[in-house]
């Protein structure tokens, strides 16, 4: 699923960069990525997802050559075939919680809201335990229950990758388990990946892999 | 793009304060001018063609201007009066049909014009209800004059008293209504036509009482000074007029010394209104205006006025472009994090950078549409206003 060969990255006036040598994510495997902070996990991330393009290197994302594409086909990509899961949910304050479940249809190119994708939005928010919270705003729920959202709007287009960058950071420990359950086991029924950046060793095991980015990352500083 | 559309109207809806504010601010930058270049405009060409209608005015000396907005639109502002025999001295003259009128009294906020049938004629009212003025103590009315008062034929109306604590001031008149005309669209519409007579009665200048020579006025009878009788307080005076008590109607005085506000002249070819032009122009007491030239006059100082109004309409109008703007602008800057995150998820940059357009459109949208509201209830309801402000 993902491929990536020799690496290297570098953020623009920063003296952070990334190298990796390799690293290989076969499909339908849940791997969690754990690091200090500030070693590069969510860079990593975001390279995976086409949303920074790497300096040198190769980077293959279901067989797509992701850093090559262009700007505009990289985020059709990253909208039909990625899903995203954020630290800090990143809900729009404005939008319901169904509004928000559906808010890629409204912003991805060619896509639009149809009655089967609704239907889809409500069964998964009835899934995530929110069914009943559907016309509320963000503002109105608890933080298990605006990450529980962020992870329906995540996972509405049935993406066969699943970017997670530390999803329970903001959860009391009932909620943690409830957002992890929901990711990996989404992931074992469609047959999806998972990557998942968590600081959380107690949830290490519940992965197939897990990458310590210390031992990833082969960056020896600027020469 | 229906997509984006929908956030941007869920974004303006979410904080409805700053939309409701950003929509007045925009409208009232699109109506103030627009308003009030139409109304201006739609009350000139009013004004001017009930002026270009009425050929030729005569009065006192004074304001053209004021006897020109009190003959032609009623205004409550009231030019010195002149005498009826002047009436009679236009109409010897054979070059015009002279239009007696007395614009003075009021009845319910609406002017009560003294008159006769020939000015029903002139204006082309036509009767819708009723029929037209025959005898003393009659009213017609126009058609919102009636629909404003609430009467119809068979009603009455009652002037308005002028001065309440005046023992020897205006006291009302109680007038039959006989009359109600059709829609004329025009200042007639508002008015209360009487006889001068009538109007004259109004004012005290005729007035009707108890026969002192019938026993049951025996008490009022104060003394006898040979075949006069001089009667006291008690004598019962009329203040409405009845077919019973017509007859007890006189005036005191000579009837052509008594007042007019204008006579509307319509001379009979333009050599006439030349001639009557040229014979009013160095005469002392009074003068002869064409309502035209008067109207046209005031209409070109409103029009100085409002390009000075309008310039600065203008420069108001970009000041609030520009706060807008600024307000966008800001509210770009703020919301970068929700913009960051709409690329993240994949939003086309299409969508994300349509995101503050489509919010910008929906503003002028609805702007627009308040200010086309605004606009239509100007031309329906501005001009009547703006001339009653004028008439002030």
């Amino acid at each position: 699923m993902i491929g990536i060969r020799d690496l290297q990255f570098c953020y623009p006036g920063s003296d952070f960069c990334l190298h990796i040598d390799q690293l290989s994510i076969e499909a339908g495997e849940r791997v969690a990525v754990v690091g200090p902070s500030g070693s590069g996990k969510t860079s990593l991330l975001n390279l995976v997802a086409g949303v920074v393009l790497p300096d040198s290197g190769q980077l293959h994302v279901a067989d797509q050559p992701i850093s090559t594409l262009a700007d505009s086909a990289r985020r059709d990509f990253r909208i039909r075939h990625l899903g995203m899961v954020f630290q800090s949910f990143e809900l729009l304050e404005y939008l319901s919680v169904l509004d928000n479940i559906l808010l890629p249809l409204r912003i991805g190119n060619g896509l639009s809201v149809r009655d089967s994708l609704r239907a889809r939005a409500c069964e998964l928010a009835a899934h995530v335990g929110i069914s009943d919270k559907l016309r509320r705003y963000p503002g109105q729920l608890s933080q298990g229950e605006r990450q529980r959202v962020a992870v329906s709007r995540a996972l509405l287009l049935e993406p066969s990758l699943v970017l997670a960058d530390e999803p329970t950071g903001n959860l009391d420990p009932l909620n943690k388990t409830l957002v992890l359950d929901l990711l990996l086991d989404y992931a074992r029924q469609q047959g999806a990946t998972l990557v998942t950046v968590t600081h959380d060793t107690e949830l290490l095991s519940r992965f197939d892999r897990v990458i310590d980015f210390r031992s990833l990352n082969r960056w020896q500083g600027r020469q | 793009m229906t997509g984006v559309f929908y956030l941007a109207w869920r974004y303006l809806v979410w904080h409805r304060w700053k939309t409701t504010i950003l929509v007045l601010a925009v409208t009232l930058v699109i109506y103030l001018p627009l308003g009030l270049q139409l109304l201006v405009q739609q009350t000139a060409v009013d004004m001017t063609a009930r002026a270009d209608r009425s050929p030729l005015l005569l009065g006192s000396r004074g304001s053209p201007l004021e006897l020109v907005l009190n003959s032609l639109y009623f205004s409550t502002e009231q030019p010195p009066a002149l005498h009826y025999g002047v009436l009679d001295e236009l109409r010897a003259s054979g070059l015009v049909d002279a239009i007696p009128l007395y614009v003075r009294f009021s009845s319910g906020g609406l002017p009560i014009v003294g008159t006769n049938l020939d000015y029903f004629d002139f204006r082309g009212l036509r009767i819708a209800a009723g029929r037209s003025l025959v005898g003393l103590g009659e009213a017609v009315l126009g058609a919102r004059a009636a629909q404003r008062l609430a009467l119809e034929v068979g009603d009455s109306v009652v002037s308005s008293p002028q001065s309440v604590f005046d023992l020897a001031g205006v006291y009302p008149l109680k007038m039959s209504v006989v009359g109600v005309l059709e829609p004329a669209h025009n200042q007639d519409d508002d008015a209360i036509f009487v006889d001068v007579k009538t109007a004259w009665v109004i004012q005290g200048l005729g007035h009707g009482h108890q026969d002192l020579a019938r026993p049951e006025a025996a008490a009022a009878i104060l003394k006898k000074e040979g075949d006069r009788l001089v009667a006291n307080a008690s004598l019962v005076q009329y203040n409405e007029i009845t077919p019973q008590n017509v007859d007890s109607f006189h005036f005191h005085g000579a009837s052509e010394q008594h007042p007019l506000t204008a006579v509307l002249s319509v001379p009979r070819d333009d050599k006439a209104r030349v001639l009557m032009l040229g014979r009013y122009q160095s005469d002392a007491q009074l003068q002869m205006v064409q309502p035209l030239t008067v109207i046209d006059e005031l209409l070109s100082t409103i029009f100085a006025i409002q390009r000075y109004v309008l310039v600065a309409m203008v420069l108001v109008g970009a000041a609030t472009a520009a706060v807008v703007l600024l307000v966008f602008l800001l509210s770009l800057r703020a919301r970068q994090a929700e913009m960051d995150t709409m690329s993240r998820l994949g939003g086309s940059r299409l969508s994300i950078n349509s995101l503050m357009l489509a919010e910008i459109a929906i503003v002028l949208a609805l702007s627009g549409l308040l200010a086309t509201l605004l606009t239509l209830a100007t031309l329906n309801w501005g001009g009547p206003l703006l001339r009653a402000v004028v008439m002030q």
